[in-house]
């Protein structure tokens, strides 16, 4: 029986109360916080920039989409890698993890735009972005997907081998459907974390979200007024994808 | 030992405290960010130096008052200064009239001449031909510069970065047609990249930028005596004597190439 068949859909007046007294907590706080800031709120001067807010978020959604879909491939692609046989291709995988994984995402920005896709020719720092996104990205999601293939019991694949199963068979039906569920999790808070970091693309002039606020900023001088906007920007596209993990999560849950 | 041990964690908790709690009423605290020399600069041991901080000290002497530098990042500059951590900022700001919105400047003191630092194969000769469809301009984020590339060149291409050698890089790899940023900046870069880049230093604006320091709105009194200070500064000479000191080189080079230099109130 799968889990969202016992778990009602609407939540129960306890749930409601609790989330609602969060709420109001969280609420608390800030409504005092700001009633104690002495800064004096010029938001007139931010609103006549709303187009460029606008923009910049759909910059990030399109972004964040193309790059989501690209370090999946990727991060499935050297997953396989890792646990792949062919060693070049191993080896491949693993340097790939260990080099992304152990330099600033700063630096991998400024090296491949200005080093490798100049060499290339590449001058679309749009296309070069999502790339370097992706790659960064990439070696994280591998190393999920690689932990989750791992986490599956040594007992069950030998059992699997004595039926008489093929690699692929025993990939498809009794590592894939235990791996996703497991992976979820830290899979939705990686993909969170692209999003956030696609603000560092910036700094190759990339026309995204984080950058038009910080020149509004420069504009007006209106700094908190330029940057909370943003908070509320990135919360409404990644709370999404948290929800949506959440969802597939109950989905793809099997009792044991 | 132990008892040293736990000497030094009070005296450095004390210490700490001592940071957090109220500050000296009297202290003039000077923000500005120490990355634009010879302007606002450390040096070698990590001292605050520089046109900006020279200036803070002398306003500190003029008021009366011990002077503290705090070197804040551009983002936090306003922040610091709305919510009263610092009292004003010396840190090279244009003044503009969207900004005024939100904090209050003092008299200009000193104007920025832009020049142009082209791309070796880029067909631009003079600053007419920057206005047009399919131009690349590289500018640094909220410096004169860009302000000045957004109101003059809409029909231009703007790339925004955050640092200067970006821009530079930019130009460099023929990435963009140009970088606008003031003359001396232009001139160093272009020493520096002979090959791939040429200058534009002969100055183009009608109406210049100005600097100025910024101040909380409401710091009327701050604010009628910090311009009181650069009419009294600029009388007695102050500012030749700032530019002698820091800008020496420079002002030699200008003259030389017969250009007006920037530094001047």
């Amino acid at each position: 029986m799968r889990e969202s068949d016992r778990e009602a859909p609407s939540p129960c007046p306890s749930t409601l109360l609790n989330a609602f007294l969060v709420a109001l907590f969280i609420l608390l706080i800030f409504i005092f916080s700001f009633s104690r800031l002495e800064y004096d709120f010029h938001w007139a001067g931010v609103w006549a920039y709303r187009a460029k807010f606008i923009r910049g978020l759909g910059m990030t959604l399109v972004l964040s989409f193309f790059s989501l879909i690209v370090s999946f491939l990727l991060g499935s692609l050297f997953a396989l890698g890792q646990k792949s046989r062919f060693l070049p291709f191993y080896f491949f995988s693993r340097f790939y993890v260990e080099i992304i994984r152990g330099t600033p995402l700063l630096v991998q920005i400024l090296v491949f735009f200005y080093v490798i896709a100049d060499a290339f020719r590449v001058q679309n720092r749009y296309v070069t972005g999502v790339v370097i996104l992706s790659l960064f990205a990439g070696a994280y999601i591998s190393e999920i997907i690689r932990a989750g293939i791992d986490s599956i019991g040594e007992t069950q694949l030998e059992t699997a081998r004595s039926l008489g199963l093929t690699l692929f068979q025993q990939y498809r039906f009794i590592i894939f459907p235990q791996v996703f569920k497991r992976i979820l999790p830290p899979l939705a808070g990686q993909l969170v974390s692209l999003i956030k970091d696609s603000s560092l693309l910036s700094i190759i002039s990339v026309s995204e979200f984080t950058l038009n606020a910080q020149e509004v900023n420069a504009y007006t001088y209106s700094t908190l007024e330029s940057y909370l906007p943003l908070a509320v920007g990135y919360l409404l596209i990644t709370y999404p994808i948290s929800n949506l993990s959440k969802r597939l999560e109950r989905t793809f849950s099997y009792e044991t | 030992m132990k008892g040293k041990v736990a000497g030094i964690i009070l005296f450095v908790s004390l210490l700490l405290l001592g940071g957090c709690g109220p500050r000296e009423e009297n202290i003039l605290n000077v923000g500005m960010e120490l990355a634009y020399p010879p302007f606002e600069m450390t040096d070698t041991e990590g001292n605050p130096t520089g046109i900006s901080v020279d200036m803070a000290h002398e306003l500190g002497k003029f008021l009366g008052r011990p002077v503290k530098i705090w070197n804040i990042s551009f983002d936090g500059l306003i922040p610091s200064l709305k919510t009263g951590k610092i009292d004003i900022v010396i840190s090279s700001m244009t003044i503009t009239e969207e900004r005024s919105q939100s904090v209050t400047f003092s008299k200009p003191y000193s104007k920025a001449y832009l020049a142009l630092l082209v791309s070796q194969d880029s067909s631009v000769e003079k600053v007419e031909d920057l206005n047009r469809k399919g131009r690349i301009i590289a500018v640094k984020k909220g410096t004169t510069g860009h302000l000045y590339a957004r109101e003059h060149f809409p029909l231009a291409r703007i790339n925004v970065f955050d640092k200067e050698s970006s821009c530079v890089l930019e130009v460099v790899q023929k990435k963009a047609d140009c970088f606008i940023y003031d003359q001396m900046t232009i001139l160093t870069n272009w020493q520096k990249n002979r090959d791939t880049t040429r200058a534009i230093l002969k100055p183009f604006q009608k109406d210049f930028e100005y600097w100025g320091m910024g101040m909380r709105k409401d710091d009327v009194e701050l604010h009628r005596k910090v311009n009181e200070f650069l009419e009294s500064f600029k009388e007695s000479g102050g500012f030749d004597r700032l530019a002698e000191k820091y800008l020496k080189e420079e002002k030699d080079t200008f003259e030389e190439l017969g250009i007006p230099f920037f530094f001047s109130p």
